[in-house]
């Protein structure tokens, strides 16, 4: 604790997002790539949170819509994800059951829950470890991406499975709220701004003598 | 940590040199010396990478950029999977995946799948070629920085790697019911996959800016 390394806000610095430049901050924009600078992302809670209230709201209709509608010979089918998900494992196809569980319905709750619970610690309402809260910063913004596959499985099936009155498959609301899940927590993880938990730590070392007013075991 | 003493720079430094660095994750603020080819430079506080010396940057992010806009061409011009079913056939190409789905109503859908898999890929070869392969001559190309900030921007929206996992799941959803045949397309995707992930893990942020500084004195 006693090892304080500077930081660059304290010196009215701050580095570009884009090149990486360290430039004061006063500047307003980079001298080098011309992105605006800021030393900490502007609201970057208030639009964290936004957005994931945002992707919660569409993650309810995202899980209850049919995502397409497949009609066979006069069949109408009109499975949900999840539907979409038992039929693979009904036909002992567990892979992929496992892979789309994964994809479509695992990873945008953990990073609804992730993100919630570092935007509590940006704003020093829990204290975990800063390790822990990295790994977790890295894993959102590494896993978001892949739950897009099941809009890529409505797209390559809508294109491909066209046989008229045999066999046709068209995409259905389901679809949207389920690609809106997946864009807006992608916004929300860019806009957290990973630097407020140190801020928060920082802040933490150095009011020691005070305790925080609301304790809870 | 791993610490090093060699600060000779393997490539032209702007003349407004020393550099600083201040760390994307917890802002603390470092000198910035010069590290060995391969080697990278971490945060003293939390570990995170800091700047990394990647050997034969240009080279590389030229050469495979270029291979990814050659596959580009490639795979929008030959079909990505051919189904027959009952006498009919269908072809799924990037084109109809996108298209098909604005053409039964998912407009918004169909814009995303568009840009996600046909316009991100080709802003990130023809901007990551433009910025570099005029670099390796010591110039710079009207506008490259800008094309640079926005390369950069550009790069979480390329799902290329997720859509052909989408491919994948849509092959085991389908492969009972019809006969599936993989065209040319969908190997110059694949291949365009790893060009992608090659030319983006070839870029060397600090190297790419310094010479675009320098070219510019």
């Amino acid at each position: 604790m006693s090892d304080h390394l500077p930081k660059a806000i304290d010196e009215g610095l701050a580095g570009c997002h884009s090149c990486g430049k360290v430039s004061p901050a006063a500047l307003g924009r980079c001298p080098r790539c011309g992105s605006s600078l800021h030393t900490r992302k502007p609201a970057s809670v208030q639009r964290t949170v936004a957005y994931l209230l945002g992707a919660t709201a569409l993650y309810i209709p995202a899980n209850l819509l049919p995502v397409m509608t497949m009609t066979e010979w006069g069949d109408v089918m009109e499975p949900t994800i999840l539907e979409g998900m038992v039929e693979f494992w009904r036909r002992e196809a567990y892979p992929i059951a496992l892979v789309i569980f994964v994809a479509s319905i695992m990873i945008p709750l953990i990073k609804i829950v992730a993100l919630g619970w570092l935007c509590a610690a940006a704003t020093g309402r829990v204290k975990p470890s800063p390790r822990v809260l990295g790994r977790i910063y890295w894993l959102t913004e590494l896993l978001g991406r892949w739950s897009m596959v099941d809009i890529f499985v409505v797209s390559i099936l809508v294109a491909l499975v066209q046989f008229g009155t045999v066999m046709t498959v068209s995409p259905r609301s389901g679809a949207l709220a389920f690609a809106g899940v997946v864009v807006l927590t992608m916004f929300a993880a860019t806009s957290f701004d990973p630097r407020l938990l140190w801020d928060q730590l920082d802040l933490g070392e150095n009011s020691d003598t005070i305790p925080p007013q609301t304790e809870s075991e | 940590m791993r610490r090093t003493r060699i600060a000779r720079a393997t490539w032209p430094q702007p003349s407004n040199g020393p550099h600083r660095v201040a760390c994307h994750f917890c802002d603390t603020l470092h000198e910035a010396p010069a590290v060995p080819e391969g080697t990278a430079a971490r945060c003293r506080r939390c570990g995170v990478v800091l700047y990394q010396n990647r050997p034969a940057s240009l080279v590389r992010t030229t050469a495979f950029s270029l291979a990814s806009l050659v596959l580009i061409g490639i795979t929008h011009s030959f079909p990505f999977l051919v189904m027959k079913s009952n006498g009919l056939q269908t072809e799924l190409s990037l084109y109809r995946a996108a298209h098909e789905l604005i053409r039964e109503g998912s407009v918004v859908i169909g814009c995303g799948v568009g840009v996600f898999t046909t316009v991100a890929p080709l802003v990130m070869a023809v901007g990551l070629l433009y910025v570099n392969a005029p670099l390796l001559w010591g110039r710079a190309a009207p506008g490259a920085r800008v094309v640079a900030r926005w390369t950069a921007h550009t790069e979480p929206w390329n799902m290329t790697e997720v859509f052909l996992l989408g491919v994948l799941v849509s092959l085991m959803k389908l492969g009972s019911m019809a006969e599936l045949v993989f065209g040319v397309g969908f190997w110059a995707f694949a291949g365009l996959m790893v060009c992608m992930a090659a030319a983006v893990a070839g870029i060397d942020r600090n190297e790419l800016w310094d010479r675009l500084e320098v070219a510019d004195e």
